[in-house]
């Protein structure tokens, strides 16, 4: 198609069509003047605009009833020249607009002319790029007060379309048009940014729509979820930005309390808004109510673009409108910090970003405006709180703390003046103990046991590699989504880290000692505290939040663990142990009678939880809950304090070692998982080494402990799991605990043999472990034991090593104590088996002969803790208990490996495994 | 307060009533628990414990010595001589020895007392050397020395007598002498030798004090033959003498403000005894133990509880105003060799089991 550049050759083309349609107006010559408008450059057409717009205008101007495809022709050509050129003339624009807005106008009714959707489409558009095509200087001289009547009646018939159609496009066009008149446009054709005056006269004129448009709007945007998210996007956007210009503090600062005369006719001016104080107060007032019904609704909106725009909301009127949008600050923050945990990755980041700056910008802290009113809300949250919990669903209570959370999170450092408030404190507690309660219904919980006796660095190695079992999945009576678990666990830190730790610690410790049913829950929450308060897990919102000391911390910590480790909160029953109950009777009665009886040796506890006569699955459960709550809270403490926490290991190391070898699964879960815990935060690379570094401690305690013996029936176990871990170079002190071991055991030969006898073959598998050669030895010899002749054909070899060994164990007499007392007992012991079996000791007698040089009066510690302990077994080889008897095969393995290589000249020493072999015979 | 630092075991223990630290040993009957504080039926409370226990001393330990924290150097801590002639010093916030020092040749240290001028201990071995060492700022080294004469078991004792002086005293040459020195200048003040016929033997304890009321250094000597003699140091005589145990005295303690002192022997009494307005003492009574052999007695700082060390692997405490038997702790499995009370009233005691036990007893002060 030919292009007519100059205006000359328009001219020449286009003057015709006009004519032709100035004399005769059809829908055809429209249609024709349009197509060859195409074939005109931009330039050309600029030209020639009053004489093409001329026979348009003329169109619709003319009086008398007109057909309704005529017009629309009409406006879609005067859309298309006004897309292609400027206009330039404020006149012009004016006049141009008001014959647009007049296309659909109806004399007889308030709504827009009942007209086709084409028409209306049409017209819309036409506005929409009139307001494109104007120059901007003439779009500022369009908005001076005597347009408020046409403006007006564009608005409102922008806001009926919006509101009252039924086609998505049309809607959709309005609402865009009304940005656009609205100064609201994002496109490119408006990058001037407007003064201050011109802010200011722009103010004044929308004031005047703000009810209008708010209204609207407002019913648009809660109208049905199926009209599609863009336009109630649109309409939230169209919403806050003209309420934040409107309202805007900065603009209202300036306003002056007396109204400037306007030079406009009266009937104007009775149209305009002064924006003085009541005006202000009054209009926020509506606004406020606007903003609610907004909110509650699209909180809610299944959308996340529409519940992202709804935060764009909350951030323009805070940060614009903090002070002439006062009432509604709570809302918007609500509704802000009810979306931080939105489903929607999206939203959420958004919220957290906005929730960052407002935090940046002091909009909270730094108004002491918002701040009361934030801690208004979260003050009649908390009164709340309790009843919520207790009556709302799932989703209910989830997004209640999340917005406990928001506020939390929002207020900082100034939650303390919630805090401070006894009743508040109080509310906000009873409702986060409420809705922790543990379901302790589950019999699995004492079913599961852990038989397997694992090596304890084997078990950490599984728990380190399946990382989702380390958190234990906990029944909760109110709830059971794990997300509100994360969400309570959140609301707890942020308590920790801004909240005053002392008095949160001690609220809690109080209510963790008033009564059992609060314990785990008060538990719990401390252990939250704490992570909290050291700053891990929380994402600082507050820049110069002083976090609390690390010595406040340290001493905080201190006196929670001492609770813990109490004897009455940490040796709770967990089950009943048969060993127990047969040692308070020596009849055995009914399973009922000893259950009881368990729980009368227990009573001596003086703990308050088991006042009554049995202990029940369910209260079991709550204990082994209790208990690993404890331990967890342990571990969080060590991560808390980090290194700093070596020093409080010489009172957690014990209690937490011993719980690792609790017969009940998750207890021992629990607290293997406390243990990684202190692992890496006190530095130690591997639960060995954190034994290992730490066996005084132990030693303390299980010395201490077995002093009590009933009160810690565990005790043998905690030196088993040490033994288990520890290396020769502890031998001095496993030298110093053994005596007490073998003191106890000399005094509880009749009730406590089976734990000590287990003891007893951890200590001799240690040694065999720690003088490696001999363990290969015992283990040629344990070989022998069954077939003879291998065992004669081996020995050679077995000798060499032996003699090896034999300068290892002297080198270790430095150590030697004085045990020479009990040598001669256990020589006196020995004697008497010594005949029964001489014949099957020929062999290592041959030894004992080629060897016998190498023997020096003083024994190496190690074999003298032997000697001691065979001592003590052969004591327990005649106990009647099968129980006891059947463990103690395991010992008897176990001598040989340890002591029968190292040194074989000593006589009674060699005797032993035969010695013992009948009498294990005997017990089957 | 729960928050309260250092309410550990220590207010557990205050909690308990008295009544419940009277718990006697398993093996060896009542001492002399009056029938009104006798247990009640219900279950006996467990046995009251240490507080901790200290490992690694290697060997019986005969020398003890608290160091508070009063240097400046933070936590306090406690020295220990072992009888193979090292020197413990162990932090009481780790429980671990932070430093060994061997100056002694593999002798028993018998004694231990920091000097008041700075970090500096003075360690008395029976290698026949005192040494003064400087434990400034990590440091270890001997800085000087003083020979003794005499072999014997009797620890020296020391009294302040400037900033920067002081006197001690210490077993004198031929057996029943008491050198008195100044030091740090190692001047030789006087040689106090008693009379030649009263022969009360080796001096077995030495105390320097003063009293309020004059600045004349004094000194309580505990003898071979049981009797105590109180010296004027400046005058060069004894001012009384009196025989309270058939047997050597062991160990002594004097309490200036009740002018009150007591003292243990190898027998089964400790004495009780003071001094008068014209410095005479006077045995004011005997006390009855069960075991023999007192190894060494002390008198917490405040003045209202005692304690001594027993042949029998036990220590007993006492009220100190009425003598009132308040608590037989067992814990050793060898005899107990020395006692030491920090400021704050802990209490170690060093045991020839290798272990020392730190108590904490009714912490109030």
């Amino acid at each position: 198609m030919a292009v007519f550049d100059t205006p000359e050759e328009a001219f020449g083309v286009l003057r015709p069509v006009c004519v032709q349609l100035t004399k005769a107006q059809t829908v055809e010559n429209v249609e024709r003047l349009q197509a060859q408008l195409q074939a005109v450059s931009d330039s050309a057409l600029q030209e020639l605009q009053q004489y093409i717009l001329f026979p348009l205008r003329f169109t619709l101007k003319t009086p008398g009833p007109k057909r309704e495809r005529l017009i629309q022709s009409v406006v879609e050509c005067l859309t298309f020249v006004l897309s292609s050129t400027c206009v330039k003339e404020q006149e012009l624009l004016q006049e141009l607009f008001s014959e647009l807005s007049a296309c659909l106008y109806s004399p007889t009714s308030q709504k827009p002319a009942a007209v086709s959707e084409e028409m209306k489409l049409a017209v819309i558009r036409g506005l929409s790029t009139l307001m494109h095509s104007a120059y901007g200087d003439i779009v500022l001289a369009f908005y001076e007060p005597s347009i408020l009547p046409r403006l007006g009646f564009a608005v409102s018939l922008l806001l009926g379309l919006a509101e009252q159609e039924k086609s998505k496009q049309i809607k959709t066009a309005a609402l865009k048009c009304l940005q656009v008149l609205l100064f609201q446009c994002d496109c490119q054709d408006h990058p001037r940014s407007l003064d201050e005056l011109e802010q200011k006269q722009l103010g004044d004129l929308f004031a005047s729509f703000l009810p209008g448009i708010s209204t609207a709007l407002t019913r648009v945007i809660t109208g049905d979820f199926k009209q599609g998210h863009s336009i109630v996007v649109t309409s939230l956007k169209i919403f806050y930005e003209t309420a934040s210009f409107v309202m805007a503090d900065e603009q209202l600062r300036r306003v002056s309390e007396v109204q400037a005369k306007p030079a406009v006719e009266h009937r104007v001016a009775e149209l305009m808004v002064h924006r003085e104080a009541n005006w202000v107060k009054n209009t926020s007032d509506k606004v406020t109510v606007l903003i609610k019904k907004i909110i509650e609704c699209v909180s809610v909106h299944p959308h996340w673009k529409v519940r992202l725009e709804l935060i764009e909301l909350v951030k323009a009127l805070l940060l614009k409108c903090s002070q002439s949008l006062v009432g509604s600050a709570g809302p918007l923050l609500k509704a802000l910090v009810s979306l931080v945990n939105d489903e929607s990755p999206e939203v959420q980041a958004q919220c957290n970003e906005v929730l960052r700056h407002f935090a940046d910008e002091k909009v909270v802290v730094g108004s002491r405006a918002i701040a009361d009113v934030l801690s208004e809300n979260l003050h009649s949250l908390t009164t709340s709180l309790p009843r919520l919990m207790n009556s709302q669903d799932d989703q209910g209570r989830f997004s209640t703390l999340s917005l406990l959370l928001g506020y939390l999170k929002l207020l900082g450092p100034k939650v303390n003046f919630v805090l401070n408030s006894v009743a508040h404190l109080q509310r906000l507690s009873k409702a986060l103990t409420q809705v922790l309660e543990l379901d302790v219904a589950d019999i699995k919980i004492v079913e599961e046991r852990r038989w397997n006796s694992d090596h304890l660095s084997a078990s950490a190695e599984t728990l380190a590699s399946q990382p989702w079992s380390r958190i234990q999945r906990r029944y909760f009576r109110f709830f059971t989504d794990e997300r509100i678990f994360l969400l309570l666990r959140q609301v707890c830190q942020l308590l920790g880290f801004y909240g005053n730790l002392y008095l949160l610690v001690d609220h809690f410790m109080e209510l963790y000692r008033e009564s059992v049913a609060y314990r785990k829950q008060a538990a719990m929450i401390l252990n939250e505290l704490i992570v909290g308060a050291a700053g891990l897990e929380v994402e600082n919102l507050h820049e110069r939040h002083i976090k609390t000391s690390l010595e406040d911390l340290r001493e905080i910590v201190t006196s929670i663990l001492e609770e813990y480790i109490s004897q009455e909160n940490w040796y709770l029953v967990t089950c009943i142990e048969a060993e127990e109950v047969g040692e308070e009777l020596t009849v055995r009665q009914s399973g009922l009678q000893a259950l009881t009886s368990g729980a009368h040796t227990r009573q001596l506890l003086s703990s308050p939880a088991f006042s009554q006569p049995s202990p029940t699955i369910c209260s079991m459960n709550s204990n082994i809950w209790q208990i690993c709550i404890q331990l967890e809270g342990v571990g969080h403490f060590a991560r808390a304090l980090g290194t700093d926490f070596r020093l409080l290991l010489m009172s957690a190391l014990y209690p937490v070692l011993e719980k690792a070898g609790d017969q009940t699964l998750l207890i021992s879960q629990a607290a293997t998982g406390a243990m990684m815990d202190i692992c890496h935060a006190c530095g130690y690379e591997s639960l060995q080494h954190l034994i290992n570094q730490n066996s005084d401690y132990l030693v303390n305690g299980i010395s201490l402990n077995l002093r009590h013996l009933s009160l810690h029936p565990h005790t043998p176990k905690v030196l088993e799991v040490m033994l288990q871990n520890s290396d020769a170079s502890l031998l001095p002190l496993v030298a110093d605990v053994v005596q007490d071991v073998l003191a106890t055991l000399d005094q509880f030969y009749d009730k406590r043999a089976t734990s000590f006898v287990s003891v007893l073959h951890a200590l001799l598998v240690a040694l065999a472990q720690w003088f490696p050669d001999a363990d290969n030895l015992g283990q040629l010899q344990e070989q022998s034991v069954g077939e003879k002749e291998s065992h004669l054909s081996r020995r050679p070899a077995a000798l060499e090593k032996g003699l090896e060994n034999t300068t290892t164990a002297e080198d270790i007499e430095q150590f030697v104590l004085n045990y020479l007392k009990e040598k001669d007992v256990a020589d006196g012991n020995v004697s008497d088996f010594d005949s029964e079996e001489e014949e099957q000791s020929d062999p290592p007698r041959v030894n004992e002969d080629d060897t016998g040089p190498d023997v020096e009066p003083p024994l190496p510690v190690q074999i003298q803790i032997a000697v001691d302990v065979m001592e003590r077994c052969i004591h327990l080889m005649s106990d009647k208990n099968l129980k006891i008897r059947l463990k103690e095969l395991l010992p008897q393995k176990s001598p040989p490996k340890s002591w029968y290589g190292i040194d074989p000249s000593l006589e009674f020493l060699c005797i032993f495994p035969f010695a013992f072999l009948p009498s294990t015979c005997h017990s089957w | 307060m729960p928050l309260a630092p250092g309410t550990s075991h220590t207010s557990d223990f205050a909690g308990r009533s008295w009544s419940e630290a009277w718990t006697e040993g398993r093996d060896t009957p009542g001492d002399c628990i009056p029938p009104s504080m006798v247990a009640p039926p219900s279950p006996p409370p467990p046995p009251p414990d240490p507080q901790f226990v200290l490992r690694g001393a290697r060997s019986a330990v005969h020398a003890l010595h608290f160091c508070g924290g009063a240097q400046g150097q933070g936590h306090p801590l406690l020295l220990s001589g072992s009888l193979h002639g090292l020197v413990h010093i162990w932090s009481l916030q780790t429980r671990r020895v932070l430093a060994t020092l061997d100056g002694h040749a593999g002798k028993c240290v018998t004694w231990l007392q920091t000097l008041p001028p700075g970090p500096q201990l003075l360690s008395q071995g029976r290698d026949l050397r005192m040494h003064v060492w400087d434990l400034a700022e990590g440091r270890n080294a001997i800085v000087d020395s003083v020979c003794l004469e005499s072999v014997g078991f009797c620890r020296g004792s020391v009294l302040a007598c400037g900033p920067q002086r002081w006197m001690l005293a210490m077993p004198g040459k031929g057996g029943d002498e008491v050198q008195i020195l100044e030091m740090p200048s190692k001047t030789s003040v006087c040689s106090l030798k008693p009379e030649a016929e009263a022969r009360p033997g080796m001096p077995m304890c030495l105390q320097l004090w003063q009293a309020d009321s004059s600045p004349l250094p004094l000194l309580l000597a505990g003898y071979e033959d049981g009797s105590v003699a109180l010296w004027d140091v400046s005058a060069r005589k004894v001012c009384s003498r009196v025989a309270c145990h058939e047997e050597p005295v062991m160990g002594l303690d004097f309490d200036s403000q009740k002018a009150r002192g007591v003292s243990g022997s190898a027998e089964k009494a400790l004495a009780v005894w003071s001094l008068d307005e014209q410095r005479a003492l006077q045995v004011h009574g005997t006390h009855q133990l069960t075991n023999p052999g007192v190894a060494d007695v002390r008198i917490r700082p405040d003045h209202r509880l005692l304690a001594t060390a027993g042949w029998d692997h036990r220590i007993r405490v006492f009220h100190w105003r009425t003598m009132k038997p308040l608590a037989v702790l067992a814990f050793h499995s060898a005899a107990v060799h020395c006692l030491a009370f920090a400021t704050d009233g802990l209490l170690a005691a060093g045991s020839g089991d290798q272990r020392i036990s730190v108590w904490s007893l009714y912490p109030r002060m």
